[in-house]
């Protein structure tokens, strides 16, 4: 999966050491690239520890370090083979997961038992409890009410696993409402809203289908063979060219709610006397707009262009004309 | 001229002193011979920075889950000059009993997965480095079906961080509904994800109650007091009882509204979970009026708020502002 790395930390090198070395030892021999690969680092990250492992030691009882207690490698191995062998080492423990990290891979599990794929893993319940047992500390309070995956889930799972092609009763975000036939891809979760990506019959490409905007499903004949491209949950929703730019202005605090609305490509100025922030980012259509402020009703003010500024007034006055009816 | 040794050289090397003496080491002896600390020790006329140095990398430990003891000197009871340090190697290592799988360790490789961006991605990463120690292989696999959650809000890594640490949070707080945010001083309890939302569960101890807070709404940066500050600590149950809690609040906070048939508000409104048509419209569940006002908002003339009143004049309000806003 093509995922940015982020840059270590050093309690991520100190986790790689604390973790490499009982493997090292386990292993007996092993070449650099397949300790690389075990781990899923680049070679040299596995070279540096190396390098680090062996100059590091115990102070002796007289303080300063002593030879016998630092760790050794075959160093021939090593040189002319890439090969690490561990002759001796002063700590071969497995550490323990901590609070934290117990309780990212709990939820993470809770997470998975809703989907129906899990549903039926009975060992899940067992490795929770493991889990726990393998922290350091208590737990950490974190967990997760998974949505219950409904009928229209279920369904398109079914299609996605046993390939075969879906009607769909969609409605687009500018309110069209279509009957789309797709041969699914994937089913993506993003914090609860699921997407199926999928080839469109109608459009002949890829297109990613929100599951809350699907009226209806029905399962059609075997799904046909497509050149999968696979997307990354987070870029389902790339500009596109007829996207058009608008400008708003809103008070720094409301800033995170209208996250969802970012892109890569926006400009954002703050001016912290005032507390204000001007932002200018992508907007698909005019239909978006009043979503867009309604992020914070009231709060976030359009400021160009003038047409988006119309719209969103005549928006918001058929809305109220509309409730006097 | 001494080399400069890295931050994770100094920790490693400290977990290898502390984990390999017995009766423990106080803090002379690892600050004079322990390296990272020992080089600084010989030449340093500040000995109190590198104090402070040892005091972060001990907290460092802690948080990685490294079981660091202190303990006080038989006749010299907290007196910090003779305490000695150590971490015991039955707390340190993993129990031999947690041992898996291929397939469970398969499926603790997806649950990593789960997590996108932020903290709980940076300690499922860990833990899955501290697992593969085990030797098994974990193939970077990839199901057709991938629940992901995003944990972006910048309040979630120092909020785990404080209820790991047991330390009181303040922070600015934009509630729902409201237009400019409050200060709020609590004991943070718990972090919830529930209806694709992030809750904080915490005591407020102003308000001396315990309150609800949405990470999305907390505002700027968390500060937070020492560590031991925090005047509650979460139950063993806390984070059950939390999203329990939110549970019975969505069950019984509803509201009547009526979409316009076929529209993208209808739609969505209906696959909403545990909608029902009811006479009159369409009856949807919610944990907070105000959030849902903003929502029925964005929905603009395709939806009407039959009830309750204070909902339909919530949503009422919110046009008007916004007309006002651009008129």
């Amino acid at each position: 999966m093509a995922k940015r790395a982020p840059a270590p930390k050093a309690g991520d090198k100190l986790t790689f050491l604390l973790a490499l070395v009982p493997y090292l030892i386990d292993q007996v021999r092993v070449s650099v690239d397949e300790a690389a690969a075990h781990f899923g680092v680049p070679p040299q990250r596995v070279r540096d520890a190396v390098a680090l492992i062996t100059t590091s030691g115990l102070p002796g009882d007289d303080g300063a370090y002593s030879h016998a207690d630092l760790f050794d490698i075959d160093w021939t191995a090593y040189e002319e083979r890439d090969v690490i062998t561990i002759i001796r080492a002063p700590v071969d423990e497995i550490p323990r997961l901590s609070s934290r990290e117990a309780a990212a891979l709990l939820a993470g599990l809770q997470v998975l038992a809703a989907s129906p794929s899990f549903a039926a893993r009975t060992d899940a319940v067992e490795l929770m409890e493991l889990l726990g047992r393998g922290a350091s500390e208590s737990v950490a309070p974190v967990a997760v009410a998974p949505s219950a995956p409904d009928d229209l889930r279920a369904l398109l799972t079914r299609a996605l696993h046993e390939q075969l092609r879906v009607r769909l009763d969609y409605v687009s975000t500018r309110g069209e409402r279509q009957s789309r036939e797709v041969d699914p891809i994937r089913l993506d979760g993003l914090d609860d809203v699921w997407y199926l990506r999928g080839w469109c019959l109608l459009r002949d490409s890829e297109r990613t289908f929100r599951l809350d905007r699907i009226a209806g499903a029905e399962l059609l004949g075997p799904a046909a063979e497509h050149e999968a491209v696979s997307v990354d949950p987070e870029q389902l929703f790339r500009p596109a060219p007829d996207d058009q730019r608008v400008t708003l202005r809103l008070p720094v605090s409301a800033l995170p709610l209208v996250t969802d609305y970012r892109g890569p490509d926006d400009e954002l100025s703050v001016d912290s006397e005032s507390g204000t922030a001007t932002l200018t980012l992508m907007v698909g259509h005019d239909g978006v707009l009043g979503r867009l402020v309604s992020c914070a009703p009231g709060a976030i003010e359009i400021v160009a262009p003038p047409e988006a500024r119309a719209a969103v007034a005549a928006w918001a006055r058929t809305a109220l004309a509309e409730e006097s009816v | 001229m001494a080399r400069t040794i890295p931050v994770e050289e100094r920790l490693f090397s400290l977990v290898l002193a502390l984990l390999a003496t017995e009766h423990g080491l106080t803090k002379h002896e690892i600050l004079s011979t322990v390296t990272g600390y020992a080089a600084r020790y010989a030449t340093d006329r500040d000995r109190g920075s590198l104090e402070r140095q040892f005091e972060r990398d001990k907290e460092e430990l802690r948080d990685l889950g490294v079981p660091l003891e202190t303990f006080d000197a038989q006749g010299a009871e907290n007196d910090t000059k003779f305490q000695r340090y150590r971490i015991p190697a039955d707390r340190y290592q993993l129990p031999e009993e947690v041992r898996f799988t291929p397939d469970q360790y398969a499926l603790l490789g997806l649950a990593a997965q789960v997590w996108r961006e932020g903290s709980l991605s940076q300690d499922s990463r860990r833990a899955l480095t501290k697992l593969r120690s085990l030797g098994l292989a974990l193939d970077d696999a990839i199901i057709g079906m991938a629940p992901t959650i995003r944990t972006r809000d910048s309040a979630h890594e120092p909020l785990t961080l404080a209820i790991d640490r047991g330390q009181q949070v303040t922070f600015r707080y934009l509630k729902p509904g409201r237009t400019s945010p409050e200060l709020r001083r609590v004991s943070p309890l718990a972090l919830v994800h529930h209806e694709g939302r992030w809750h904080l569960q915490a005591h407020d101890d102003a308000a001396d109650a315990p309150r609800t807070f949405l990470l999305r709404r907390i505002v700027g940066q968390v500060a937070v007091a020492v560590a031991g500050s925090a005047t509650h600590r979460p139950a063993p149950d806390e984070p059950a009882r939390a999203l329990a809690e939110l549970r019975e609040i969505w069950q019984r906070t509803v509201a009547v509204v009526r979409p316009r048939p076929g529209s993208e508000a209808d739609v969505v409104l209906r696959n909403r979970a545990e909608t029902r048509t009811v006479d009159g419209g369409l009856e949807i569940h919610t944990t907070d009026l105000d959030i849902l006002a903003d929502e029925l908002t964005a929905f603009g003339a395709d939806v009407l708020v039959v009830e309750p009143a204070s909902l339909h004049d919530a949503v009422h309000a919110r046009w008007q502002a916004i007309l006002e806003r651009h008129g």
